[in-house]
């Protein structure tokens, strides 16, 4: 599995969504039920799946799919 | 007055919202007399809260003048919240400015972005010592209410500056929901103590969070709220206004209690875990911060005001000395009773200030409680109240299918022996509960066994 395949997982799995529902727009204002415990699911499940350990800034800014994937940027890791 | 809001200054500073503006102690006061002039001495109202300067008006110009709140969620699922409308059809609703046109009542006024709104419903008929109506489930929209006297209130509120030897000098975090009976709580007592809220509907996930903490002297939350902020690693922040961390809505695993603990210790802090239920107004116990290293999970005593006890499987009482049985309250907090329906808005004191509380309870040798089990189906998940038999309910009504709930304050487990609903049923309960759908596991079982009292046996 490609990384942006493990990142579209977690995104799927945390919201109960399908991949082409995510991209730009899916964010905490726009998706129903974004809240800090599905944003800490997301950066839980980041976090064990990458093997990296976020800021507590980063996880702040966890809150759209976007920001997701200029974070992990910061972590090296590709996508 | 009310918590004697009119005895404090004036010019003091009663809360500051996620909008940055303060509300004084006297735009309290002014803004319940002028509460008053619309409407009738006596009413139900439904109040649809947020952590905000209107809702908080709302509430004190209802409990100032007689005016009977339902404090629900702004966010209650809209089905939940149909049905206690049509249940117990409130004359009055105090809503946000936003939702106020979906609503679709008769204005009457408006104020801090919050609107007053008539229903044209008849007056209902109510106890008069009936004050307050909390829901028993944040979430599950049960439509058993918790019954409250204006007595409950006072009571809790000023068991609770004791508890926390509170002054005007507090400035508390209050970002426990306003529907909650513990934000409720943190809220009358910091009133009545002539301290400022810091009132947030944010996430604890939101910048905006952090920034109103560094100006709190103390936060209150619930065991989710810690595993949050542990995650945030706010124990290596600099926070040194902050100087009580407190924590109630469910027990903390004894790592986390004991990591809170030696965080106090080592920056000079107090942890204080509390005990309560909606039942008793909020709070009914708490460990004195000195003994927070040494009696891990315990809730230390009953609060000031309060008295604990403990009843054994033999019925037999006893209020010191090691023990375990079932706790019992007793105090003025203790709450009038339930209500299942507009009927039970006309019943007066049921519980004569004691409390069976249906939690399963040791005492050690040096009179300090620890909670070992639950009598009563309900799991805290998140700090959220989810009863299994209002779950249940809900999901025999929706599919017509037999189930049954258990879990932990984890998890929630559902059983069902309809395979299709494996599917279905995570989703529905996240829509129904605002429970996360990685917190509710549905298990497909051959049958649902019950012995013959209908008890059910696979567990």
């Amino acid at each position: 599995m490609t990384n942006l395949e493990t990142l579209n997982g977690i995104f799927c799995e945390v919201f109960s969504v399908d991949a082409e529902a995510l991209g730009a727009g899916f964010d905490n204002k726009s998706v129903e039920g974004w809240d800090s415990v599905r944003q800490l699911s997301l950066t839980t499940a980041v976090e064990d799946s990458f093997d990296i350990m976020l800021d507590p800034e980063d996880i702040l800014e966890f809150t759209s799919y976007d920001n997701a994937k200029t974070i992990l940027a910061k972590y090296d890791i590709e996508l | 007055m009310f918590l004697d809001l009119d005895k404090k200054e004036r010019t003091r500073v009663a809360a500051i919202d996620d909008s940055g503006e303060a509300l004084t102690y006297g735009e309290l006061c002014d803004f319940a007399a002028e509460f008053r002039r619309y409407l009738p001495e006596r009413a139900l109202l439904f109040l649809l809260s947020e952590n905000c300067h209107g809702s908080l008006l709302g509430y004190v110009g209802c409990l100032s003048n007689g005016i009977v709140p339902l404090i629900l969620s702004a966010r209650t699922e809209e089905s939940l919240y149909t049905n206690l409308r049509d249940m117990y059809r409130p004359a009055y609703m105090w809503a946000p400015e936003a939702m106020a046109e979906t609503l679709g009542y008769a204005e009457v006024f408006r104020s801090h972005g919050y609107v007053l709104l008539a229903t044209g419903n008849a007056p209902v008929a109510m106890h008069p010592d009936l004050a307050l109506l909390l829901p028993t489930s944040g979430s599950t929209g049960s439509p058993k209410l918790v019954r409250h006297s204006l007595r409950n209130i006072e009571a809790n509120a000023d068991n609770v500056r004791r508890l926390f030897q509170l002054t005007g000098e507090e400035k508390a975090m209050a970002i426990l929901p306003m529907h909650y009976t513990m934000g409720l709580s943190v809220i009358a007592s910091h009133l009545l103590a002539g301290a400022t809220l810091l009132l947030s509907g944010r996430s604890l996930l939101d910048r905006g969070f952090w920034s109103m903490l560094k100006e709190a002297t103390s936060f209150t939350g619930v065991p989710y709220s810690y595993e949050l902020l542990m995650k945030m690693r706010f124990m290596r922040m600099d926070l040194p206004k902050l100087e009580v961390i407190t924590q109630g809505g469910g027990k903390l695993t004894p790592e986390m209690f004991r990591a809170l603990a030696e965080y106090a210790r080592d920056k000079g802090k107090k942890f204080i875990a509390t005990y309560g239920q909606s039942e008793c107004t909020a709070r009914m116990a708490y460990l004195p911060a000195e003994l927070a290293l040494e009696k891990t999970c315990s809730i230390g005593f009953a609060e000031p005001g309060g008295q604990l006890s403990i009843v054994d499987a033999d019925g037999n009482e006893t209020f010191e000395g090691e023990a375990t049985g079932e706790m019992v309250y007793r105090g003025e907090n203790v709450t009038l009773g339930y209500a299942y329906g507009i009927e039970d808005l006309q019943k007066g004191d049921e519980n004569h200030g004691v409390m069976h509380t249906g939690d399963l309870a040791r005492r050690d040798a040096d009179g300090c409680y620890f909670i070992v089990g639950r009598l009563k189906r309900f799991l805290k998940i998140f700090g959220l109240r989810i009863g299994l038999d209002e779950v249940e309910n809900l999901i025999k009504q929706e599919y017509k299918a037999d189930c049954y709930c258990k879990g932990d304050d984890e998890k929630l487990v559902v059983l069902v022996t309809d395979p299709s609903l494996v599917e279905a049923l995570p989703g529905f309960i996240e829509e129904k509960t605002h429970l996360f759908h990685k917190n509710i596991e549905v298990r497909l079982v051959d049958a649902i066994l019950r012995n013959e009292a209908g008890k059910v046996i696979n567990q």
